[in-house]
């Protein structure tokens, strides 16, 4: 048997957790190092699987591991990643890394405990994109859920508590249906193995032909991965969520928790429900209208905020929308997939949501972690409060411009190719929605440019008020510069990845065909 | 006589303990009394786990000692166990006769040992009745406290009255078939003659209000919030586990035994779908206004009865596994969560749910047991409760009838709703802050069953196959 390289880099972190626990809550250096130690191993170990990944051969389900574990049942302990799932695990440990890196210096409360619930929470992420099995995809679906909810609601803002109990329901009251359907769908096919059910669902449907189950299983997987994601109009906890979570909390919640509903809707909706995902993308295209909503209202509502958290959180509402209007368009071609020119048009719809997925998740972990630092030094995020600091901070200034030049789809930069491929998939198949979908980028451009840019760091600087503002220290520069290396490499050569997403997306949609 | 074997010796340790406490004067010398409990029942969980996979015989007629009775009473034992861990520290404290009140636990299991292995009419009402009594002693244990006396009095009355309509149902059924042996009435059921259904239904009617009464079912579950919040709490933990395990063996062996056999299941199906959806909601509706937390814990054990029910109306055999066990990770959950309200009363005598505020500083460990079990009681994953809900509802799913399709969904949102008063505790422990910062500190008893509950939450999940494919053995007792 070869090394289970995959239960490894899953279960580092709960060793990492193991850990910290047996060590005195006093020793705060050391639990810091411990933890940001296993961090790091586990981004080395993502790194790994994904060269792996590659090397084998991207479209197919690599370094598989499977035991029996619940036997009546059909349960299986199943582990494997591809080219969809390998970057994800990287995007994981990296933005953990950089996380608990700089959670060393700006979290003093409760040490351990922070540390601790930081490492399970990792251990749910990974396991949701490692997971071959419904249960287990369940399982750790869940066990993410606590974390954050204790993140939010003991390290977060004044209104934590709310915003701790919001995420907390609104992702629970969706994944409870969605177990349901799991349920569901195993008594029709006699099987929780995802790949498998997919394959069987490519030939015939799950659930017979017009029944109602069929429509009510594929909304509750739907909804409770658009909740996650989060799509218009299951969008509401996320402001609080983010306003309110510390900031490694927001980097995390923005980084990787939205990629798991986008993850879920990819790995599991489409290839069980294509009829239903191209029917509801088609005829009645309520999911495309969600994405377009999501684009443009959350573009409108960043452009009425004048609290710079809030913000980004709403740009997040608006830029996953690129991903589901991606996805939207892949289903939408599902019933011309046979010629060459459409079945790339779908693919490169799925490839823009996949890239977007990891672009977003780079480039809003990184503006989230430029707004702690501010806040760190500020204590407010009112964007009139500010003006000019444009010569007072200019690193933290440039910085800034990057990242925020980044998310607006700045050619060069990353956030650029999951637009372009969006786009190209969308008005293939969904000209309407591309057109007015296009919006949300000039929206997106604008607040920005006026909002952020112009408000912060143009116009007159307030010398008695901000005048002993500092700027970036070094740990901070430190974990800004992967993120900003990875914007621009990417923005570059974009190939390595989209080389991995289109293997597995291509595989995918052969097995729809 | 083998066979009796675990029974006799809670019989004997109970007696022990019981004469013990009459001959040893001074009380400081009583301290290992709850010891030679525990070894008790560690002893007649061993002399059971020996008895595993034995044939299926009868024990002097109304006695069967097959898989399922054997599985009820391991659970049984084990929740024991952790019930004696809880009480020491408390029990302790409240002076004399210490040893009756392990006595009466042990007399108590040895009664739902009998009920599990029960296939006369006649024997299931002696266990019955030695296990409400047994209850509504431990209940008023605390004789100088008016609440205790008062939940105490009220479950008695209850009980009684209650029981008393099952016995009248019973010699109906005696009426009826000529035997007291459930066998024997299955088949006496089925050549009954048409006009009799009228009857029978009746019986059902009348032999399911006790049945309720001993789970804590709706429309029997008034005698619950009284009794929880006025018994000690080691007994309140007591009875929130132990009778309902005996409820369920009962429901289970003589529903089983002699309803699927006659087309009058369906009337018998329908009630108590009926009830199971009542208790689930009823149950988790009211908790959501509790302000204390036995109450609380009290409503809530309401509710999980109702979820258990839905095993039991699936009448198939991974629907019997399920029960059981949903009852295991029930049992060890529910101890689990108990054994920290112990530990916080026995150290600031308070039960209400706002001086739990700021607990997660004063007691972490202790703090978060009681969040792990609450998120089991609520069924978050990676708990034991989520797996027993997994296999409760995915029994109902897995049935044609799609009444049983909507019970699993009302299970559904019955959960979610549960999660808004379960978070009550969750809110004052970890968020709330108060102004004392004194750490509390927990016994060693207390230690040891808290850390044994926490770790069977959680390390059910690693052993789910094994352990479920033994009660699937167990419920193969009724499915040939």
């Amino acid at each position: 048997m070869n090394f289970p390289i995959l239960s490894v880099t899953l279960f580092a972190p709960l060793l990492g957790a193991l850990l910290i626990l047996i060590i005195p809550r006093e020793d705060e250096q050391t639990i810091r190092r411990v933890g940001i130690g296993f961090a790091f191993i586990t981004l080395i170990l993502g790194t790994i699987v994904w060269i792996l990944v590659a090397q084998a051969g991207a479209g197919e389900l690599q370094l598989v591991e499977e035991y029996s574990w619940i036997e009546g049942f059909n349960v299986f302990y199943r582990l494997g990643v591809d080219g969809f799932s390998a970057p994800m695990i990287f995007l994981t440990g990296l933005l953990t890394t950089l996380s608990l890196f700089y959670s060393a210096r700006t979290i003093t409360l409760r040490v351990k405990e922070y540390y601790l619930l930081f490492l399970l929470l990792e251990l749910g992420m990974f396991g949701v994109f490692m997971a071959l099995d419904l249960v287990m995809f369940y399982v750790f679906w869940e066990i993410g859920l606590v974390p954050m909810f204790l993140l939010i609601g003991v390290w977060g803002g004044p209104r934590r508590e709310y915003a701790a109990i919001k995420f907390f329901l609104y992702t629970l009251a969706g994944s409870v249906f969605m177990l349901l359907a799991i349920l569901g769908v195993y008594f029709w096919t006699g099987s929780f193995s995802i790949p498998e059910i997919a394959q069987m669902a490519a030939t015939n449907p799950i659930f017979p032909v017009g029944s109602a189950m069929g429509v009510a299983a594929f909304w509750a997987f739907f909804i409770a991965f658009a909740i996650k994601v989060p799509s218009f109009p299951f969008h509401t906890w996320l402001p609080d969520a983010h306003t309110e979570a510390p900031t490694s909390g927001s980097v995390i919640l923005a980084g990787v928790l939205l990629k798991l509903g986008a993850y879920g809707l990819i790995r599991i909706t489409l290839p069980f429900f294509p009829r239903e995902f191209h029917y509801f993308s088609t005829e009645v295209p309520i999911i495309p209208v969600m994405a377009i909503l999501s684009i443009v209202y959350g573009a409108l509502v960043c452009m009425a905020q004048w609290d710079l958290k809030k913000l980004i959180a709403y740009s997040s509402v608006a830029h996953m929308g690129y991903v589901t209007l991606g996805l939207a368009a892949a289903a939408a071609g599902y019933e011309v997939l046979g010629g060459e020119e459409a079945f790339q048009a779908a693919a490169s719809g799925l490839n823009g949501a996949a890239f977007q997925m990891f672009a977003h998740g780079i480039i809003t972990g990184g503006l989230f972690f430029l707004v702690g630092i501010i806040y760190e030094r500020a204590h407010t995020r009112e964007l009139k409060a500010f003006g000019g600091l444009a010569s007072q901070i200019p690193y933290y200034y440039g910085v800034m411009l990057v990242t925020g030049f980044a998310s607006l789809g700045l050619p060069g930069l990353a956030g650029f190719w999951s637009e372009f491929f969006v786009f190209r998939g969308t008005v293939y198949f969904l000209e309407v929605a591309a057109i007015v979908g296009v919006l949300g980028v000039v929206f997106t451009a604008a607040y920005i440019l006026w909002k952020i840019v112009q408000y912060i760091f143009l116009g007159q600087l307030d010398e008695e008020k901000w005048g002993g503002l500092q700027d970036m220290e070094w740990w901070e520069k430190a974990t800004m510069w992967p993120l900003l290396l990875t914007m621009v490499f990417l923005g570059f050569y974009p190939t390595p990845l989209l080389q991995s997403f289109d293997a597995a997306f291509t595989n995918l949609l052969e097995l729809l065909q | 006589l083998w066979l009796l074997s675990p029974e006799l010796v809670l019989l004997v340790t109970g007696l022990f303990l019981l004469l013990f406490d009459m001959m040893v004067r001074p009380q400081e010398e009583k301290s290992w009394l709850p010891y030679v409990a525990v070894v008790g029942l560690i002893a007649a969980l061993i002399a059971t786990i020996t008895l595993w996979g034995c044939e299926e015989t009868r024990v002097l007629t109304v006695l069967s000692c097959d898989g399922f009775a054997l599985a009820v009473k391991m659970i049984a034992y084990v929740a024991m166990i952790l019930v004696v861990l809880v009480s020491d520290a408390y029990i302790q404290r409240q002076g004399s006769y210490q040893g009756v009140f392990y006595m009466l636990l042990l007399i108590c299991t040895m009664a739902i040992s009998l009920m599990a292995g029960a296939v006369d009419l006649v024997l299931i009402y002696l266990a019955f009745e030695t296990i409400s009594i047994t209850s509504y002693l431990l209940t008023g244990y605390l004789r100088y406290d008016r609440r205790s006396a008062e939940g105490g009095i009220k479950y008695l009355l209850y009980g009684a009255g209650v029981s008393a309509v099952m016995l009248y149902g019973m010699s109906w059924l005696y009426g009826i078939t000529g035997t007291t042996d459930l066998v024997g009435i299955s088949q006496g059921l089925m050549v009954v003659e048409e006009s009799m259904r009228v009857l029978l239904f009746v019986v059902m009617v009348l032999l399911s209000a006790g049945f309720a009464f001993k789970i804590g079912a709706v429309p029997f579950h008034q005698w619950a919030p009284d009794a929880y919040e006025g018994a000690p709490t080691p007994a309140t933990a007591f009875i929130s586990v132990a009778p309902k395990i005996g409820g369920f063996a009962l429901i289970l062996r003589v529903m089983l035994t002699m309803v699927p056999r006659t087309e009058f299941w369906n009337m018998a199906g329908d009630l108590w779908v009926s009830i199971a959806v009542l208790t689930m909601t009823i149950g988790n509706l009211v908790a959501l206004w509790q302000s204390n937390v036995k109450r609380l814990l009290a409503y809530s054990s309401i509710a999980q009865a109702g979820y258990i029910l839905i095993g039991v109306v699936a009448i198939s055999p991974r629907g019997v596994a399920a029960v059981l066990l949903y009852l295991l990770a029930y049992a060890l959950t529910n101890l689990g969560a108990f054994a920290a309200v112990v530990a916080f009363s026995n150290q600031t005598g308070s039960d209400e749910i706002e001086d739990y505020a700021g607990l997660h500083k004063r007691a972490p460990g202790m703090a978060l047991v009681m969040l792990v079990c609450l998120l089991s009681l609520a069924g978050i994953p990676p708990t034991a409760g989520f797996f027993g809900k997994l296999y409760l509802f995915s029994a109902a799913i897995e049935q044609p009838s799609p009444i049983l399709s909507l019970l699993a969904i009302v299970g559904v949102i019955n959960s979610v709703i549960s999660l808004a008063y379960y978070w009550k505790v969750i809110r004052a422990m970890y968020f709330l802050s108060s102004d004392e910062e004194e750490r509390l500190p927990v016994s060693l008893s207390l230690n040891v069953a808290l850390g044994v509950a926490l770790a069977g939450v959680l390390l059910l999940t690693v052993f789910l196959s094994p352990l479920f494919n033994l009660l699937e053995v167990a419920a193969r007792t009724f499915f040939g």
